[in-house]
């Protein structure tokens, strides 16, 4: 075979790579399928974890809790997460996304009158770090908890009032972001928990 | 005499050939994924083995690749082992795979892997490409976890987020911000050539 000849230069590439191709995406598209049912069940953890976080309901962390949780106390309706608690006014609880500093923040909010609050929990943020980062920090999302909205920010460690939440210290513009996200649910409120 | 070019393929990338402080590759990522341990570690060990299984791959493959394409053939055989950490991290350690977010894809773009391969894997055999590939990624850990220790440390006053500096202790934001990156790998390399390598820079 001549090692300059057309087929060398030209074919010959484009065929190796067309092999090596084929082998890669098969290696990989069968460990995406064997994977699948499993990234699905994980998908479905944290959306149901986020739901019982948002409103209010505790639980132990484990795969088996959250979902017989769950499974007993929410129902969902266009879009909407609807828990009726034993003593306490049902619960409804929406997913929202919004802008944050680097990229979206979607967020699970959860009503247990028009305008308090029983919860917040995180789904999804790629704000930086360390700081931004940290409103994925339970003594934040826990500290909307029984609040009223629209909400206010102040220094970290100083909220007293019921419409006062702590900032994060080192990432301003993070809060609010994350405030207005909140405060948008909020004024939608009666509408959220009233609109059945 | 065998033994002795593995021993020194093995010790080269931790000392004087250093893929960080001394070849300076790698960089975005020791910077990016530094300001807690946990990530760093696990994205060490996606890196080590990246690194390690590239290199002895593409060093099988390396008679019968056309030196044209050389480049493209490598890239997918990266991607498709940075791929197959990604999907593992996703199936089975969920919560890690959300805190690192988009850095394993970015395993891809290091440096340090395209420039073994290049520099090591396509002259050499396989089994000493692996030992390369290991060492290299060893190399890139320790130096990742020792910045990662500091900038955790000062930064947040936790280790693997673990309290262990008291209410006594002022975070150091900027520790694990960027520029705590930049600064921390800057004193990094000046001590490890001021230290260690004073003959090979002189």
């Amino acid at each position: 075979m001549n090692k300059d000849g057309f087929y060398a230069l030209r074919i010959h590439p484009i065929v190796f790579m067309g092999i090596v191709t084929i082998v890669c995406v098969s290696i990989l598209s069968a460990l995406y399928l064997s994977t699948q049912d499993r990234v699905e069940a994980n998908e479905l953890f944290f959306l149901r974890r986020s739901v019982l976080d948002a409103a209010g309901i505790t639980h132990d962390g484990t795969v088996d809790a959250v979902q017989s949780l769950y499974e007993t106390s929410v129902t969902e309706t266009d879009g909407k997460y609807r828990i009726d608690g034993n003593e306490d006014s049902p619960v409804t609880v929406v997913e929202r996304t919004g802008p944050g500093l680097w990229g979206p923040i979607t967020v699970m909010i959860g009503f247990s009158s028009p305008q308090v609050l029983s919860g917040i929990s995180i789904v999804s943020q790629n704000e930086t770090p360390g700081l931004g980062a940290r409103i994925e920090e339970p003594w934040f999302t826990a500290q909307f908890a029984g609040k009223t909205g629209p909400f206010l920010l102040v220094e970290e460690g100083t909220s007293d009032a019921s419409n006062e939440v702590d900032a994060i210290t080192g990432a301003t513009r993070t809060s609010r972001y994350f405030r207005d996200i909140v405060n948008s649910v909020v004024s939608d409120g009666p509408s959220i928990y009233g609109g059945q | 005499m065998a033994k002795g070019i593995y021993k020194k393929t093995f010790m080269a990338p931790l000392g004087k050939d250093n893929p960080v402080f001394v070849q300076i590759l790698g960089i975005c990522s020791t910077l990016a994924v530094t300001n807690r341990l946990d990530n760093t570690l696990v994205m060490s060990l996606g890196v080590i083995f990246t690194l390690a299984l590239s290199s002895f791959t593409i060093s099988i493959m390396r008679s019968w690749i056309p030196s044209r394409i050389r480049m493209m053939v490598e890239t997918m055989v990266i991607a498709t082992f940075v791929i197959i950490v990604d999907i593992t991290l996703k199936a089975f350690y969920p919560e890690m795979w959300k805190s690192l977010g988009p850095y394993v894809g970015l395993i891809i773009t290091n440096c340090i892997v395209m420039g073994r391969i290049e520099a090591f894997a396509l002259q050499n055999k396989p089994s000493l490409s692996l030992v390369d590939g290991i060492a290299s990624g060893i190399g890139y850990a320790y130096v990742l976890l020792i910045i990662a220790f500091v900038r955790e440390l000062m930064g947040t006053g936790t280790l693997f987020g673990f309290t262990i500096l008291g209410d006594w202790w002022t975070s150091w934001a900027i520790m694990i911000m960027p520029p705590g990156g930049f600064f921390m790998l800057a004193i990094f390399i000046w001590i490890a050539k001021e230290a260690f390598m004073k003959e090979a820079t002189s």
